[in-house]
């Protein structure tokens, strides 16, 4: 076994409440489930609605020609991929009933899934609609082209195409490294310019959403939706709920090489609500910090006056926080994500960490309640210096009645990689530490790699995928 | 992903699809099975089922030319008629309008040609002819705004409108 430290409290009848508990987990996974779905289906509905707006207009009378077929597809793909963008834009939006339906992490994993696609059918919509218009009126592209660029409202959609595609190159995973979070993010917010430009050619050109229908309305109610929801929960929401809580730095304490705890005081925090696990994204004001937001975890739960969280110097930005003075003005959006207690559906409860990974679980476990020999916790680092945190572990394990192991020195060159070479060389396994793993909840925090070779392992051991939980810091 | 919110996925995409696809057919037969009796009711047929949210319109205007012509009446007279504007090729087919003149003034417009392409152009016509023709004859020009959702409608009308007021000499 990995350096075992196990520690159990007295085993006390946990029957009753366990088993009450583990009911209420399944009736609320149901009721996420449902949730989920029916966000899914939503998205495909309004997409297929997207299209039906354009059907509604002739049916079959608007497949007639040749060009006829070329227009409506140009019309049909300019609506669906409006319509993909208004989502992306309402993913993006981080609303409260889409983060505790499926996460903030997966809904960005959505949000990004579905850029290319909607730039795809937005440049489909030119190019088919500019190849019909030209054999209709029966005139070459360019005169098409001319023509169209002196239609109102045509400039500036065009325009708004360009934006598009700026933003979707950007966000490429290749482009995107070699732009700073800060310069991507710039050119991504030029995607709400796009979206407004793109809008008055649509109601004054697009003969669909002509005035007075109902089309037209819908289609402003879309805006409107997914516009709000931007202007709501990322700029309204943060900013009230900022200065309503009054956060500031109280204390940097330097608890390794590298890493820091902040310790924040403010106003009323216990109605943040927030569970143990979930994430704030943090904007320290300090004139060389301020333009940094950093999205971390708790790494406790916070009291009604005092919140922690804990940091690792990985990026220039985060090196800056061990040096912010006491009294730092500090803003905030969320709790965000779907790491908690909340998001438990099986009686037991398994939690693998590495690394500065460890602030989310710290907080999870300090706010479960758990019965004695419910959790089983695994802890990794490369070395002695990255066991951040460990000892207040060590004490929450005990007071839960947890059974905690370590693994510590370099990862293993055969599987399971993600375990100390000293302890996979043992035959000590994922088994071997968790041996309820299909009945527990996998938590699984640390870095990306590591991360997902950690996940790929627990969902080979046949579990339902419902059971596992990560947290990939997504913004 | 679950095979429940697949399939939910599909249907509902399905079901929207075709919901859209039959209320579209029904709407484009109504639409045509409309014109198809109006143009039985003869040649000024087109022209009064666009022209009936502007009828009005037009007969309190051509009181007030009335009571106007009495004191200008012999200079005026030379310029009355009806006048053709050209055909002017939109997206959505070919537009050719008539105005009409009588002491001088525009006292109606009557349109010859409206595009047809589809179905929606139909509508587009049906909707946006009425509002032009009132804004025309109370601007007295084709300097008027086009119908926002009717671009191109507008546009065809308002050019062979202005050919046709060039013609008159107005």
């Amino acid at each position: 076994m990995a350096s075992a430290t196990a520690k159990r409290a007295a085993t006390l009848p946990t029957t009753v409440s366990a088993a009450r508990s583990a009911a209420s987990r399944r009736s609320s996974y149901r009721r996420r489930a449902i949730r989920s779905d029916l966000l899914v289906i939503g998205f495909w509905a309004s997409g297929a609605l997207a299209a039906a707006l354009y059907l509604l207009t002739g049916g079959a009378k608007l497949f007639s020609t040749p060009a006829a077929i070329v227009t409506s597809l140009g019309i049909v793909t300019g609506l669906i991929g409006t319509d993909f963008i208004l989502a992306m834009l309402v993913l993006a939006a981080r609303v409260p009933a889409i983060d505790s339906a499926i996460g903030h992490d997966r809904a960005m994993a959505l949000h990004r899934a579905l850029g290319k696609p909607a730039l795809y059918l937005i440049l489909a919509h030119a190019v088919l609609l500019l190849l019909g218009y030209a054999a209709t009126a029966h005139v070459d592209l360019v005169a098409q082209t001319v023509s169209l660029w002196n239609t109102p409202d045509m400039p500036i959609a065009f325009l708004g195409t360009g934006l598009l595609i700026a933003v979707v190159v950007t966000s490429l995973v290749a482009v995107r490294r070699k732009f700073s979070y800060e310069a991507w993010h710039i050119v991504h917010l030029l995607s709400y310019a796009a979206v407004l430009f793109a809008l008055p050619h649509q109601l004054s050109v697009g003969g669909v959403l002509a005035q007075g229908t109902a089309q037209r309305v819908y289609w402003i109610a879309l805006y409107v939706l997914a516009l709000g929801s931007i202007i709501t929960f990322r700029f309204v929401e943060p900013v009230v709920s900022t200065l309503r809580h009054r956060l500031r730095v109280d204390l940097v304490e330097k608890i390794a090489p590298g890493v820091v705890s902040i310790h924040l005081r403010g106003n009323s925090l216990r109605a943040l609500e927030s569970s143990g696990g979930q994430f704030f994204v943090w904007r320290f004001w300090t004139p060389r910090t301020w333009w940094h937001a950093h999205p971390i975890s708790l790494s406790a739960v916070p009291t009604d006056s005092a919140a922690r969280i804990t940091v690792r110097d990985l990026g220039t930005g985060s090196k800056q926080l061990g040096r912010v003075p006491r009294g730092t003005f500090v803003s905030f959006e969320g709790p965000y994500g779907l790491f908690t207690d909340a998001a438990r559906t099986a009686p037991k409860l398994a939690i693998i960490a590495a690394g500065i990974g460890i602030t989310p679980v710290r907080a999870l476990l300090e706010h479960s309640t758990l019965g004695p020999g419910e959790a089983t916790i695994l802890l990794r680092a490369s070395t002695e210096d990255e066991t951040y945190l460990w000892d207040e572990m060590q004490e929450l394990a005990t007071s839960k009645g947890a059974k905690l192991y370590t693994t510590i020195g370099p990862r293993s060159r055969r599987a399971p990689q993600w375990m100390a070479s000293a302890d996979a060389s043992r035959g000590v396994t994922l088994r071997s530490i968790f041996p309820w793993l299909n009945d527990s909840d996998v938590f699984i925090c640390g870095p990306q790699a590591w991360t997902d070779l950690v996940e790929a392992e627990v969902l080979r051991s046949g579990i339902n995928a419902h059971q596992v939980h990560t947290e990939r810091f997504d913004w | 992903m679950k095979t429940r919110t697949v399939l939910g996925s599909i249907f509902a995409s399905i079901a929207v699809l075709v919901i859209g696809w039959q209320a579209g057919n029904a709407a484009t037969i109504a639409a045509s099975q409309a014109s198809a009796s109006a143009t039985t009711g003869g040649a000024t047929g087109a022209a009064s089922t666009d022209s009936t949210a502007g009828s009005t319109t037009s007969s309190t205007g051509s009181t007030s030319s009335k009571s106007k012509s009495t004191s200008s009446s012999s200079s005026a007279s030379s310029k009355d008629g009806t006048y053709n504007g050209t055909t002017v090729q939109t997206e959505f087919g070919p537009m050719q309008v008539a105005i009409v003149v009588s002491n001088g003034k525009i006292s109606d417009v009557k349109p010859l040609q409206l595009t047809n392409a589809d179905g929606r152009s139909q509508q587009i016509s049906n909707y946006a002819v009425p509002i032009l023709r009132s804004e025309v004859l109370s601007a007295q020009s084709a300097k008027v705004a086009s119908v926002g959702g009717a671009t191109y409608t507008s546009d065809g009308y308002l050019q062979s409108l202005q050919s046709a007021i060039d013609k008159a000499g107005l």
